[in-house]
């Protein structure tokens, strides 16, 4: 079953794919990232965040409830800096406000859900999109379900010890990761034009 | 109450879906509203997909309409057709397994008193008939036997309905459904009276039907057990799609029910509850 | 409450000054638990795990823990442990034999929630006929809910693994409860030497809001929130969210693995491991084969032995790479039904190496010899 050679890219990889810590992806320790199941420093991820963000066709922003809602004192800063991350990108924000299966059926146009995040992704042609303030526990099944069945190229944004389901994933993301990442993603931008 | 915890972070008000924003500005979290003011709040439940005439689902409306403190409550339920509607309750709200509710709720009251021992935390269980007087009947019995403050919120159906409609120990004698082929052959389970005897301060049965006296039930049941110690609510809430009623019949039946008397509605209060409800009620009861 | 100083895990578990104590296997719950920060305990009675648990109460009524109280059956101690969980407590509970299989319904269900829950199995028979005595049959059944499982070999693992236990469920890339096995009588009721950290240290409190899923407090977002909605209508978007929500808890136990290893250094430990024959084993089963090994060796036959201190997750790279070369392996097992043989039969690359055996059960206990005799077969 460990396939020391799994590595986590955009799908549509199959009708239920693995969880790639099932497959012998590794968390990474602080200070460094994943690069598609590869550990890597976080400059060299941010890098790569850059350059996927830059060079998307419609990069998307889903914003969790950990920071769409105000829920304590450090989520606004939080929050506000996301939304720099998303100006700079010159991203779409379409927000996540929770997890429930939601009844009868979700507007694909204007949010997501972790019970089927894929309808979002192609509903509105999404070719990169950027978790942000999910639980970990949904953000890890929603990431799943969209490497299973689109071709949408994900990056997890994460507060605690990041996501190998993601294809990027930093970890122990603070606000002033945010905006380190902020400087790298203007640069590249500016590189571009 | 976290105040914050129904507010948009600002940067992101305008991409929030607009049922969110009306929850933010209509909802009912900090408000004095009541089954009074229903159609002029947003509800704390509004899709659901439970079947047409459910005496559930109306049931629900009314009790959330109902909570004293919407902001500080917790709702612990089990599994059965009210479980299909929970997920869309926005309120934080658990579903463990069939039956474990008032265990379930114990350790999470208790939990809660130590997080937050300053603060209110009401903890209201809503199951079905069956999660309360069959499968989870030592528990119910058990958490009130420990006079914990919790409340207890029986929603009556008369039947297992979201398995199809089989029999329970609050299924009226004689009646004929799924694993009763023959029909019923023992009365329906007296659960109010055990309460009373297992150490309840507050017990009422009523019906949507009644829907003031509901939410006088619901108010006191739960201000009783912040205060004081278990309460116990019975709804009856006949189910429709079992009991082959059309949905404009399910009132109907509720009212002809308490007529006849053999659903009859009342309250226990222990001498307690009456001292505090006239405290909270300032004898205007 | 009592006074305690708030150390680091790491202090607590590799560089705090260690006191010898002369204890039994349930005192030794004890100890870990006065350390461990818990902020309730609820409990049950079945021997052989009662003591520990009264223990635990006197622990409360000391000012260690914050809130302890006896449930009315293991199903439903199971069910309030879960509400405090999901309140955001770190909470402690134990049970054994029937009382396991009575409670066994919530222990899926506590993964499948991402509660990181520390439960000690004091492990015995079940019935039929009543028996109280020593067995590990509970753990076949155990295999497959989800939960993490370490076994400890006596007394000094059973207070270290349940320390470690909390620290390692509650990171949040984890997140799933742990269950730590030691054997009825032989661990809880007979008295050793174990090593114990101060007794005014512990550990850093949880905090609930490090969690993978939302916390049921209405203090965290969203508001709208369920633990743990159905997500069973019929259609495959409900089936696709199940099943990944699924190999999200396998995962949280692959990830477990390196939180294992760092804390118990190690999912197994080896002596000697290129000896041609292995007895690879776990519980007390592995102190008698290390009286089985001395003898053997007086005889001039060379024997390794392989502890493994963690069988969910199971250490299956490291047997692959161990047992290479190895041309006997002898599982010694408490149980009719020889789990722990089945599982290393399933990762060995030739299982026919595998001498399921020697087995007792019942309350019976391993004569030495029974091992010596299987080492010897295995050489002849």
């Amino acid at each position: 079953m460990l396939n020391r050679y799994y590595r986590v890219q955009a799908g549509p990889e199959g009708y239920l794919p693995p969880a790639a810590a099932s497959m012998g992806v590794m968390l990474p320790e602080k200070g460094e990232a994943l690069v598609e199941g590869i550990i890597v420093s976080e400059e060299e991820a941010m890098q790569k965040i850059a350059e996927k963000i830059v060079n998307a066709k419609n990069p998307v922003f889903f914003p969790g409830p950990n920071i769409l809602w105000a829920w304590n004192d450090s989520v606004l800063e939080k929050a506000y800096a996301v939304n720099d991350l998303v100006q700079s990108s010159g991203a779409r924000v379409i927000p996540m406000p929770d997890y429930r299966p939601k009844y009868p059926m979700i507007n694909p146009e204007v949010e997501i859900n972790p019970n089927h995040p894929n309808l979002t992704i192609w509903h509105n042609h999404i070719d990169v999109c950027v978790f942000v303030g999910v639980h970990c526990h949904y953000a890890n099944i929603a990431l799943k379900i969209i490497r299973g069945g689109t071709d949408c190229y994900t990056i997890a944004i994460c507060g605690e010890a990041g996501h190998e389901d993601a294809m990027i994933s930093l970890r122990d993301v603070s606000i002033d990761t945010l905006r380190r990442l902020n400087d790298v993603i203007k640069s590249t931008g500016e590189g571009l034009k | 109450m976290n105040k914050g915890l129904v507010k948009i972070s600002p940067c992101f008000e305008d991409v929030m879906p607009q049922e969110y924003k009306e929850l933010v500005e209509k909802g009912s979290y900090g408000q004095d509203y009541g089954v009074a003011d229903l159609g002029s709040f947003k509800e704390l439940i509004e899709e659901h997909p439970l079947c047409a005439g459910c005496g559930l689902a109306l049931s629900m409306r009314l009790i959330l309409a109902s909570l004293p403190n919407p902001e500080s409550t917790i709702i612990v339920g089990s599994t059965g057709c009210s479980a299909l509607a929970f997920s869309q309750v926005a309120l934080h709200n658990i579903h463990s397994l069939f039956g474990n509710q008032n265990a379930v709720a114990t350790g999470l009251k208790r939990a809660l008193k130590l997080r937050f021992p300053d603060e209110i935390k009401d903890v209201v269980v809503i199951a079905g008939d069956g999660a309360t007087a069959d499968i989870g009947l030592d528990m119910v019995m058990q958490s009130w036997f420990r006079r914990e403050n919790i409340t207890t919120i029986m929603l009556d159906n008369e039947a297992y309905a979201n398995t199809g409609g089989q029999e329970s120990g609050m299924t009226a004698e004689k009646a004929v459904l799924n694993m009763a082929p023959k029909g019923k052959n023992f009365p329906k389970v007296n659960l109010a009276d055990v309460a009373q005897v297992a150490g309840c301060a507050y017990v009422a049965t009523c019906n949507p039907a009644k829907s003031r006296v509901l939410e006088k039930a619901v108010k006191r049941a739960i201000l009783a057990a912040r205060e004081i110690g278990p309460t116990y609510v019975q709804i009856y809430a006949p189910c429709p799609t079992n009991y082959k009623l059309k949905p404009d019949e399910v009132l109907a039946t509720v009212k002809n029910r308490e007529k006849e008397g053999t659903y009859p509605t009342g309250e226990f209060i222990s001498a307690k509850a009456q001292e505090l409800f006239e405290s909270l009620e300032g004898g205007s009861k | 409450m009592i006074d305690q100083k708030i150390v680091d895990p790491q202090h607590l578990f590799f560089e705090a000054d260690r006191e010898k104590r002369f204890i039994t296997g349930s005192e030794a719950v004890k100890e870990a638990i006065k350390r461990a920060n818990v902020d309730m305990a609820i409990s049950y009675p079945i021997t052989p795990q009662s003591e520990s648990m009264h223990l635990v109460g006197d622990l409360f009524a000391e000012g260690y823990l914050k809130e302890y109280f006896r449930g009315e059956n293991e199903f439903a101690v199971m069910s309030e442990v879960t509400g405090a969980a999901m309140a955001g407590v770190r909470v402690f509970t134990a049970t054994g034999g029937p009382g396991t299989l009575r409670a066994f319904e919530m222990f899926p269900t506590w993964v499948g929630a991402r509660l990181p829950i520390v439960c000690a199995f004091l492990t015995r028979g079940v019935n039929s006929p009543l028996t109280i005595q020593p067995d590990t049959i509970e753990m076949a059944f155990m295999l497959d809910t989800g939960m993490l499982m370490l076994h400890a070999e006596d007394a000094q693992d059973l207070y270290d693994m349940l320390l470690k236990a909390f620290i390692i469920a509650e990171q949040t890339d984890v997140h799933i409860p742990i269950g730590v096995y030691a054997d009825g009588f032989f661990v809880t009721h007979t008295r050793e030497t174990i090593e114990v950290a101060p007794e005014d240290d512990k550990l850093p409190g949880y905090n609930p809001y490090s969690s993978p899923v939302p916390v049921m407090d209405m203090v965290n977002a969203p508001v709208r929130q369920m633990r743990d909605p159905f997500v069973m209508k019929s259609n495959f978007i409900s089936y696709a969210t199940h099943a990944s929500w699924q190999q999200e808890v396998l995962a949280a136990g692959e990830r477990a693995r390196k939180h294992i290893d760092y804390y118990l250094n190690g999912l197994l430990e080896v002596e000697n491991e290129k000896a041609d024959i292995l007895i690879m084993t776990s519980g007390t089963a592995v102190s008698q084969s290390r009286e089985a090994i001395a003898l053997a060796r007086e005889e001039g036959i060379n024997v390794g032995l392989v502890k493994l201190k963690s069988i969910r997750p199971f250490p299956t790279e490291e047997i692959k790479a161990l047992t290479e070369n190895t041309k006997a392996i002898i599982v010694p097992e408490f149980n009719r039904v020889g789990w722990l043989a089945r599982e290393i039969k399933s990762v060995v690359k030739d299982s026919d190496k595998v001498m399921g055996g020697p087995r007792v059960f019942g309350g019976m206990t391993m004569p030495v010899e029974l091992i010596l005799d299987e080492i010897r077969r295995c050489v002849s």
